[in-house]
């Protein structure tokens, strides 16, 4: 775990929360609308930048 | 006493062999040696200045950095100076590509600086080729007549731009170098953007015409791949179509399009209630449904809009009471003379109606685009779409008022 690239873990996580959000759109499980999925996206982009900016320190 | 002064080196005249303090040694027939090999020169003049682009205070290239090194000023006020053009009329954008062409990069006492400042033939033959085109750019610019060309090269401009820093987040290389190294990597990074583009357009098309699972299972394989890199091989450039794939077919799925109904113009124009349907649907297109020859029966009737993309616009009988229930994703509503624009755009108006009066309750879902209800006394649809000229629900304000 020590050795992971962090930028892409952290990334791994964001992508797959976000294919989750729009599986259960798809399936109806979940009403997406934009007042959901502007933080959401907003803050896996954030995350992943993050990530990549502490692993170039 | 100045050392540096030849004037009090030299020694007295009659004193040979000296007998002041500094008088120097005397040579072998007995003359005094020269004093000036021994003394320290005049200082070297300093090497000449040279504009380059720093490497050490550098934002996107270090075109700002490199002025304000060069005009011994602080390089915020050529970003604050470069930003304000690129916002008024878009000149920064070309004047900063301008600079990343044609200034080398370095600091000064750089050796690689010195010699990328002496133009060999190949740089050489670069900047002059810069100059023409910069010229070819700017001149009908400087003649007033250059919404043309701005149209066309600024974005061109704005997308190399854009291309740099596309490439500097998939790679990790960022704006250095001198101008082919550059140009290498806008062309790279706008064809990661051109790629992204395509794939965000196949996702958004395939989410939006009922692949919406397959899609968000796509999403997720590529998060998997990219955690599973992450322990053996990172795999970052998978990083940036990932996001881009996960959120256009979420904006699909936020604004509700579905592109069921084909594509096209429709005009619905029923005559009597028989004709009326419960539902009309359409993928992508403008939608006319005119109800004012339809006489409603007493009661409610509804009626159903689903439209992907577009314009959908109805036209109610006057003497009806007008119940809406209608979502837009992005766009606008104008619903007898309300407006409300912006995402996820609800409209939420269900008066009653009295006995013997018609209601029509109106479901609409546009998932971007307009909806737009008026009664057949608004002309606005013919005549310059206002959409604000209605009174209102008069039908339904007449039956409250009794």
């Amino acid at each position: 775990m020590g050795s992971a690239d962090l930028p892409s873990v952290v990334a791994g996580v964001a992508v797959i929360a976000l294919g989750v959000l729009l599986m259960l759109d798809a399936e109806g499980a979940l009403d997406l609308s934009f007042a959901l999925l502007a933080p959401v996206a907003c803050a896996a982009t954030g995350a992943i930048l993050v990530a990549s900016g502490l692993s170039r320190r | 006493m100045d050392a540096n002064d030849p004037q009090e080196n030299r020694p007295q005249e009659g004193t040979p062999g000296g007998e002041g303090p500094q008088a120097p040694p005397p040579g072998p027939e007995g003359t005094p040696t020269e004093p000036m090999a021994e003394a320290p020169g005049p200082p070297p003049p300093p090497p000449p200045r040279r504009l380059l682009r720093s490497r050490e205070s550098r934002v996107i290239g270090g075109v700002c950095g490199g002025l304000g090194r060069y005009f011994n000023v602080d390089p915020i006020l050529f970003r604050i100076a470069a930003v304000a053009l690129v916002l008024f009329g878009g000149a920064g954008v070309l004047i900063y590509v301008a600079g990343l062409l044609l200034l080398p990069s370095g600091d000064p006492g750089d050796a690689a600086a010195a010699s990328n400042a002496q133009p060999d033939g190949r740089r050489r033959a670069l900047t002059v080729a810069g100059v023409v085109v910069l010229l070819l750019v700017t001149w009908p610019f400087l003649l007033g007549g250059g919404f043309l060309v701005a149209g066309l090269l600024v974005p061109i401009a704005a997308l190399a731009i854009a291309g740099v820093l596309v490439w500097w987040l998939v790679s990790g290389e960022g704006p250095s170098g001198d101008a082919p190294d550059i140009a290498r990597r806008a062309a790279l990074g706008v064809g990661v953007l051109f790629l992204c583009g395509l794939l965000a357009v196949g996702g958004a098309w395939a989410a939006a015409a009922g692949g919406g699972s397959i899609v968000a299972g796509l999403v997720i394989v590529a998060g998997l791949a990219i955690l599973a890199g992450a322990f053996a091989r990172p795999a970052r450039w998978l990083i940036l179509p990932a996001v881009v794939l996960a959120v256009s077919a979420g904006t699909v799925g936020a604004a509700g399009i579905v592109l069921d109904g084909g594509v096209g113009e429709r005009d619905y124009r029923p005559t009597s209630a028989s004709e009326l349907r419960d539902r009309y649907e359409l993928g992508m297109g403008e939608m006319d449904l005119d109800l004012t020859s339809v006489d409603l029966p007493p009661g409610d009737t509804a009626v159903e809009i689903d439209l992907g993309v577009g314009e959908a616009r109805l036209t109610v009988p006057e003497d009806v009471c007008v119940a809406v229930d209608a979502r837009v994703g992005i766009g606008e509503s104008r619903v007898l003379g309300v407006g409300n624009e912006g995402v996820d755009v609800e409209v939420d108006d269900r008066p009653d109606a009295p006995a013997r009066t018609s209601r029509l309750l109106i479901d609409a879902d546009v998932g971007m685009g307009s909806l737009r209800v008026r009664d057949e006394s608004d002309p606005s649809f013919r005549d310059g779409d206002s959409g604000l000229g209605d009174d209102g629900n008069r039908a339904c304000l007449e039956a409250e008022n009794g």
